[in-house]
């Protein structure tokens, strides 16, 4: 055979070390299953679809493909388009009476009928996304993965970059990570970016802004241990924290301002105003994650998350999968996950008039009060005896805010303030490398 | 309280490690398996997160990397 | 010197991926072998080199240096090599399908409870041991690189020349 390098640099020598040996933890997303190999391409795909009752529909393909290029250095790029559109919540709260919004661009309006939720139904988006990465040895039991991704929407642009380093110790029982990311993201809203808390102009009148685009960063550092644990348990324990700092604001989000009477009746003229909110955010993360194969081959997969932030946000999740195996290559794994959250320390369902001169922060976005996510799925998955797979995943998912009507000014008490959600998740995938379909197109030449 | 836990959990892994039996080379069949990787789908884990990122106000705490979109 | 302490770092742990074992003489072994169950032992080998090779189903560069040893058991068998692939897989028919679809020349073996690969002081996925004509132990090598192939077989060579 003839060698491709002629110069041994210590770079070469140091990678020749680095054992292409079974690694389980460090680079484990190509031990066992299919495997890029050689020329051999690993492809990934999916089809997601995910519809809100009454709300938001996004039709979401995903490609996936990896290679090896090197001795047990693999590469991966990931091929992401969306397509969103629908109806989101804008951050106001239902009134008795119909409400008229100007859009974000400023040059139209659309009405909400009286004691609904009002939702924006102007939305629609695109999106592309890229991620490549590149997983390598660095040495004896070393490996890193170094990655970039670039994802863009007409009013938003996002780049980052990561790198993430494995090391295998205690005769690869433990697997030490360290995890370094950074994001920088723009974003350019439709009709300009809203100065925080001023109020929502009645159309044709014009928003005040400031400027026509934001940027925000987001820095990330996580720490891990993986341990084996058994034949057919392992474990994982992850802290991370995080920074982001910018523009966190979300320009399309308002607030319900109500007169100082305590009617709950809306401010007469100038109802609404744009949220505003802190232009720093740092979260930390812990999170466990256990595996483990029962005596009859089924999996029990568990984790739990613990995040809380300098908002005031704090959040529990915990999500279980459980695969059962079946004769033939057939699976069946159902997925529950249950999410509570308690809010950020701005969140107001509403403000009172005059407030918004007063409060530096305050936002109605849901996301940010308290509520609860309940998931329930299941996934169905064959497998081919040549290693490729088919799989579909059907899911409920259900978001519940904490019912404060009671504590809501005036006739508020008679309208649902937190907008409730209810979505479903259908996904299809495909998983398969080119050797099958050379093979394939091959057969039909025969 | 976070370095406590930490410290904690770190011992507790150190420990483990030592009295539980060694997993040998040639017995790591079981962990070998696809449906034994921390992520065992990841376009699964993908798309999952992407959803959740877009409708909570927590994220990450799995890996680090991926990337943001406009959705939150 | 900063480039040099590296380089001086590989080398101590060459060292220990590769250590040579000197006069020490290879465990002994008798195993049962694919497709017949014929049975191999080592101390029948003596006059010959032997390629232990240590290997799973579920192990990828393990899988990956089969068409590697087929070429060098066609080319070296005549000149007195005989290639040993032990597996470890702990069900007999994982093995039977792989070596239906793959076809080896050379010997397959199985050693499910990893009995052998214990006295031979296995470390990772997969290993090879070259064992000279006096039955001792001469080298071994962990992991499969498509990098390290001329070295494997230049160490082959040198021991069918003794």
């Amino acid at each position: 055979m003839q060698l491709k390098k002629s110069h041994n640099t210590p770079r070469n020598i140091r990678r020749q070390l680095a054992a292409a040996t079974c690694g389980l933890l460090a680079g484990a997303g190509h031990a066992g299953g299919l495997v890029a190999s050689g020329n051999n391409w690993k492809i990934d795909s999916a089809l997601l679809i995910y519809a809100e009752k009454d709300r938001v529909a996004l039709v979401e393909p995903v490609l996936s493909l990896s290679k090896e290029i090197d001795d047990d250095e693999f590469i991966n790029v990931r091929i992401v388009a969306d397509v969103l559109t629908g109806a989101s919540p804008n951050g106001a709260v239902p009134a008795d009476t119909p409400q008229t919004f100007t859009t974000p661009s400023g040059k139209s309006t659309y009405t909400e009928a009286a004691n609904t939720t009002p939702l924006d139904d102007t939305f629609k988006d695109s999106r592309g996304a890229l991620n490549v990465e590149w997983d390598t040895p660095l040495g004896n039991n070393l490996r890193g993965t170094f990655g970039g991704n670039f994802s863009n929407e007409h009013d938003y642009l996002s780049t980052g970059f990561s790198a993430n380093f494995a090391q295998d110790i205690n005769q690869r029982h433990t697997t030490l990570a360290l995890g370094l990311s950074f994001n920088n993201d723009t974003v350019s809203p439709e009709g300009g970016v809203p100065v925080g808390l001023t109020v929502m102009p009645v159309y044709p009148g014009v928003k005040a802004t400031d400027g026509s685009k934001q940027d925000k960063t987001v820095k990330e550092v996580l720490f891990g241990v993986t341990q084996i644990i058994d034949r057919s348990s392992l474990m994982q324990l992850n802290y991370s924290r995080g920074q982001s700092d910018g523009y966190l604001t979300d320009p399309y989000k308002i607030l319900s301002v109500l007169e100082d009477d305590g009617t709950g009746n809306l401010r007469g003229t100038t109802p609404y105003v744009y949220e505003s909110r802190p232009d720093q955010r740092n979260y930390q993360i812990l999170f466990w994650k256990g595996v483990h194969q029962l005596p009859n081959e089924n999996v029990l997969n568990l984790s739990y998350r613990y995040f809380w932030d300098d908002w005031g946000i704090q959040s529990h999740t915990v999500d279980l999968r459980y695969r059962f195996d079946f004769a033939g290559g057939h699976y069946l794994q159902p997925h529950l996950r249950y999410y509570q959250q308690a809010q950020a320390d701005f969140y107001r369902q509403t403000l009172i008039d005059g407030e918004e001169t007063t409060l530096a922060y305050a936002s109605a976005d849901y996301r940010l009060g308290e509520f609860t996510t309940q998931t329930i799925g299941v996934k169905y998955g064959y497998q081919f005896h040549n290693g490729a797979e088919l799989n579909l995943r059907v899911e409920m998912i259900e978001q519940n805010g904490k019912d404060r009507s009671a504590d809501a000014i005036g006739k508020l008490q008679n309208q649902q303030l937190f907008p409730d959600n209810e979505a479903y998740l259908l996904q299809a995938g495909v998983s398969l490398d080119s050797d099958m379909i050379i093979n394939y197109v091959l057969g039909l030449f025969k | 309280m976070i370095k406590t836990f930490l410290l904690a959990a770190g011992i507790g892994a150190s420990l483990s490690a030592c009295s539980l039996e060694p997993v040998q080379p040639w017995d790591r069949d079981i962990l070998a398996q696809q449906k034994m990787q921390l992520v065992a789908d990841p376009l699964e884990t993908y798309l999952d997160e992407h959803i959740y990122f877009s409708k909570e106000a927590s994220s990450g705490g799995q890996g680090v990397g991926g990337g943001g979109c406009g959705c939150n | 010197m900063s480039t040099r302490l590296p380089l001086l770092l590989v080398l101590l742990l060459c060292g220990f991926t590769s250590p040579t074992f000197g006069a020490e003489p290879a465990p002994d072994f008798t195993l049962p072998t694919f497709p017949d169950d014929a049975g191999i032992s080592l101390h029948d080998l003596k006059g010959r080199v032997v390629y232990l090779d240590f290997w799973a189903t579920w192990c990828p560069p393990c899988r990956k240096s089969f068409p590697w040893m087929d070429e060098m058991h066609a080319r070296y068998k005549d000149e007195g090599l005989t290639i040993i692939a032990v597996s470890v897989d702990k069900k007999r028919e994982l093995i039977e399908e792989f070596i239906n679809q793959r076809q080896p020349a050379f010997t397959v073996a199985h050693d499910p409870s990893g009995e052998i690969a214990k006295a031979y002081r296995l470390r990772g996925m997969p290993s090879s041991y070259l064992i000279d004509r006096n039955g001792l132990l001469v080298k071994t090598h962990l992991g499969f690189r498509d990098k390290d192939k001329a070295t494997m077989e230049a160490a082959i060579q040198a021991l069918l020349k003794k």
